[in-house]
């Protein structure tokens, strides 16, 4: 049982009439110490029936030993509408509480909610009489206006005298986990095509000889080749083992990259770089798979997270799934990450890198490697200088030095062949793509 | 043109002067921008509203992001009662309360002006009435805090061992009625301060339930379950305190079933009649309790009344 500051207060005053009652030969006083000190007695008494208890999924309890099996006497059991949902997409929760004891109840219960999302409909602190053997719903909406993994959780419950001056509270450890991805937006108008593979209606083919089925040359017979490839009119005619090759059916790798160092963070929590770059990552992911290309991502903070490409629904879930999860944290240089996935990457693959640009002196270099490599290299650049003005963090004298300065790595990027694009806040990602590929 | 023996580059023009290959940093900036602003950005730290000493004596855990929101039917009853308490309080405050042992009385027979002590004393459950007015009605915490602080600032005087108002206007009444008035009139005190909380405690309430904050199903049960303590524990508060102002009667009973002449001479004891009595009735009657208490009797009565089912 907890004291509240009120009840301390009365105790102290109490106490205090009481003991200058005393000196003072005073009974009014004694007399008004002693119906406080009753009055915070019966109060107290009232509050030793807090009968809280936990049942539910997921149950945590500590095992107090002090508690009793009275105290099982409530239960708490929460449903969700979806584990997985959009920015900007809204869970039903509906927490279903119980009653099992012969006694009604005066509960203040609070469903935790996290600090970023925004109750939409419903409340989920209430205060409430629950009667005797009684369930009751409480039923709200959550607003999800940012990416992340989230939980629902612990249901906080508290009983109290009706003067407030104690409590008892309990949590209960009911938890659900929820995602939340980035939101995506329909590029239909915005794609980025490599040099080398063509486009086609789905499967981006990569014009290079392989294992396929399209024709692609005829060159001399290698021992080893196998006799169904040898070309036999060919070889009649030029008196010469010649052996068909193929247009490798492999699509192409369209690699994602997302600066996810600490600085990308740098602005608003709704509103900075490493937010708009996770949102266009997920939507050019979804465009891509939807494509049948494959996709491959790279995240870079603190360390260098890696989703090896892949074609398929299930890839862009793992792709958004990681994502949601992207933290901006570390300072990994990016020349880093491009001596790590160069090797593994297709050449001439398209490869779209989202970051502000800051704070990263080998940006250049990584980008001249790149296409020293012949990539195709787009880079989006949601500007946390417009975030930060926006947000009258930065001066207009400041803003100019650091657009300038933001201006001309820019401009040296588009000198070695990448296609650069400031991304100004509220500039959709097709307009911005658009712009990208000159448009 | 380059003249013979001087170098090409242009570096001779900035012998002495800060040059700068590149824009300033931005963490640079970021430590110059101190004359435009060092302080913090108004947006950079989150609003958490951090409740005053006074929000939290009077609120729950219930502290609204705004003002109260016009009172509502259950605040204009508790502004109902508590404006009656207040002027039952007062009233009974000067009853019980004279003026003879107060500083404030000291004071004026000190300056010869006898009665000015009646008038300061007067002044004060004046003020203690205002304050308690202009507190329940604006629902302002600050207001009832001073009229709580006058009403007990009146009662602290050096009194008489044994309960007695001398007024005047009680002296014909009898000591049980005498003591009856006392215990009534720490109660309404109790009580006075327990319901103007109240004020701000519903008010507060009612704020965030009609903002949204909060959401109170079956308010009609909760409210009567803080109406029916507002009777129930006056009541037990009573009998608490009139258990103890009357161990002078209590105690010399008890005796009576052993030894009647101890009983006789407990009851004519001036000790029992006088404010160690009571505080010795306070000690017994909180003993009990603590018995209550160490043997968790709340507890055990609820198990009882679960088993009952």
């Amino acid at each position: 049982m907890a004291w509240s500051r009120k009840s301390a207060m009365f105790a102290s005053l109490a106490t205090a009439l009481y003991l200058l009652g005393l000196v003072l030969r005073n009974p009014q006083l004694v007399t008004v110490a002693v119906v406080l000190l009753s009055f915070l007695t019966w109060a107290a008494l009232r509050a030793a029936h807090a009968d809280v208890a936990a049942t539910g999924r997921r149950i945590d309890e500590d095992d107090e030993s002090d508690e009793t099996p009275a105290l099982a006497s409530l239960s708490a059991m929460r449903k969700i509408s979806a584990a997985r949902i959009f920015e900007d997409g809204e869970i039903s929760v509906t927490l279903r509480l119980q009653n099992q004891s012969p006694l009604s109840k005066i509960l203040e219960v609070k469903d935790t909610v996290p600090e970023v999302m925004r109750i939409k409909e419903g409340a989920n602190y209430i205060l409430m009489e629950l009667g005797p053997r009684r369930e009751t719903l409480i039923e709200y909406t959550i607003e999800c206006p940012l990416r992340g993994f989230y939980t629902l959780g612990p249901v906080s419950i508290r009983v109290q005298d009706p003067f407030g001056l104690f409590h008892k509270e309990k949590e209960i450890h009911v938890y659900d986990d929820f995602l939340v991805f980035p939101k995506t937006e329909d590029l239909k108008d915005a794609f980025v095509k490599s040099k080398v593979p063509k486009i086609f209606t789905g499967a981006v083919h990569i014009r290079q000889p392989g294992e396929g089925s399209n024709f692609y040359n005829l060159r001399e017979y290698i021992p080893g080749d196998p006799m169904r490839k040898v070309n036999w009119n060919a070889y009649a005619r030029s008196g010469k083992m010649m052996v068909n090759e193929f247009e490798r059916d492999a699509v192409s790798d369209i690699i994602l990259i997302v600066d996810s160092r600490a600085v990308a963070e740098t602005g608003p929590v709704s509103r900075n770089s490493l937010v708009y770059s996770t949102r266009a990552a997920a939507s050019l992911a979804q465009f891509f798979l939807s494509r049948r290309d494959s996709v491959g991502l790279v995240l870079y903070g603190s360390d260098i997270n890696s989703v090896d490409r892949d074609t398929g629904k299930k890839q862009l879930y793992v792709l958004l799934t990681k994502l949601a999860g992207a933290a901006a944290k570390g300072n990994t240089p990016l020349q880093v990450v491009t001596n790590r996935i160069m090797p593994h990457i297709n050449k001439g693959s398209p490869i779209i890198i989202m970051s502000p640009l800051e704070g990263d002196p080998t940006m250049v270099n990584a980008v001249r490697d790149f296409r020293a490599r012949d990539f195709d290299v787009t880079v989006l650049s949601p500007s946390s200088l417009e975030f930060e003005f926006d947000a009258k963090r930065l001066d207009r004298t400041g803003y100019e030095v650091l657009k300038t300065e933001r201006d001309i790595m820019m401009s040296e990027l588009r000198g070695l062949g990448a296609f650069v694009m400031d991304w100004e806040p509220d500039m959709l990602l097709s307009t911005a793509l658009a712009g990208a590929r000159g448009f | 043109m380059v003249q013979p023996g001087k170098s090409s580059d242009t570096a001779h023009l900035y012998e002495g002067k800060t040059v700068r290959a590149a824009a300033p940093s931005r963490k640079k900036l970021a430590g110059k921008m101190s004359a435009g602003g060092r302080e913090i950005p108004k947006d950079a730290v989150p609003e958490v509203h951090i409740p005053t000493f006074v929000e939290s004596l009077f609120g729950g855990p219930l502290i609204p992001k705004m003002k109260f929101l016009p009172a509502d039917r259950m605040v204009q009853t508790l502004q109902l009662i508590g404006g009656g308490l207040m002027m039952l309080l007062a009233v009974l405050t000067y009853l019980v309360t004279p003026v003879e042992g107060t500083f404030w009385n000291g004071f004026a027979i000190w300056m010869g002006v006898d009665a000015l002590g009646q008038i300061l004393h007067l002044l004060i459950v004046i003020s203690a009435l205002g304050a308690g007015f202009y507190g329940i009605f604006r629902r302002d915490a600050r207001g009832l805090l001073a009229s709580y602080v006058l009403f007990i600032l009146i009662s602290l005087r050096f009194a008489a061992s044994k309960v007695t108002f001398e007024t005047g206007i009680l002296d014909d009444l009898d000591e049980g009625w005498v003591k009856l008035l006392l215990v009534i009139y720490a109660v309404s005190l109790v009580m006075y301060i327990e319901v103007t909380n109240g004020i701000i405690r519903f008010s507060m309430l009612d704020t965030s339930i009609r903002t949204g904050e909060v959401y109170v199903m079956n308010v009609k049960k909760v409210l009567s379950r803080y109406h029916a303590s507002l009777v129930i524990t006056p009541v037990i508060a009573t009998l608490v305190a009139l258990a103890t102002l009357m161990i002078n009667v209590i105690i010399p009973w008890f005796f009576d079933m052993f030894d009647p002449e101890t009983a006789r001479r407990l009851s004519e004891s001036v000790e029992l009649t006088s404010v160690y009595g009571v505080a010795l009735g306070t000690m017994i009657v909180f003993m009990v309790v603590a018995i209550l208490f160490v043997a968790n009797i709340p507890l055990r009565i609820q198990q009882w009344r679960e088993a009952l089912d």
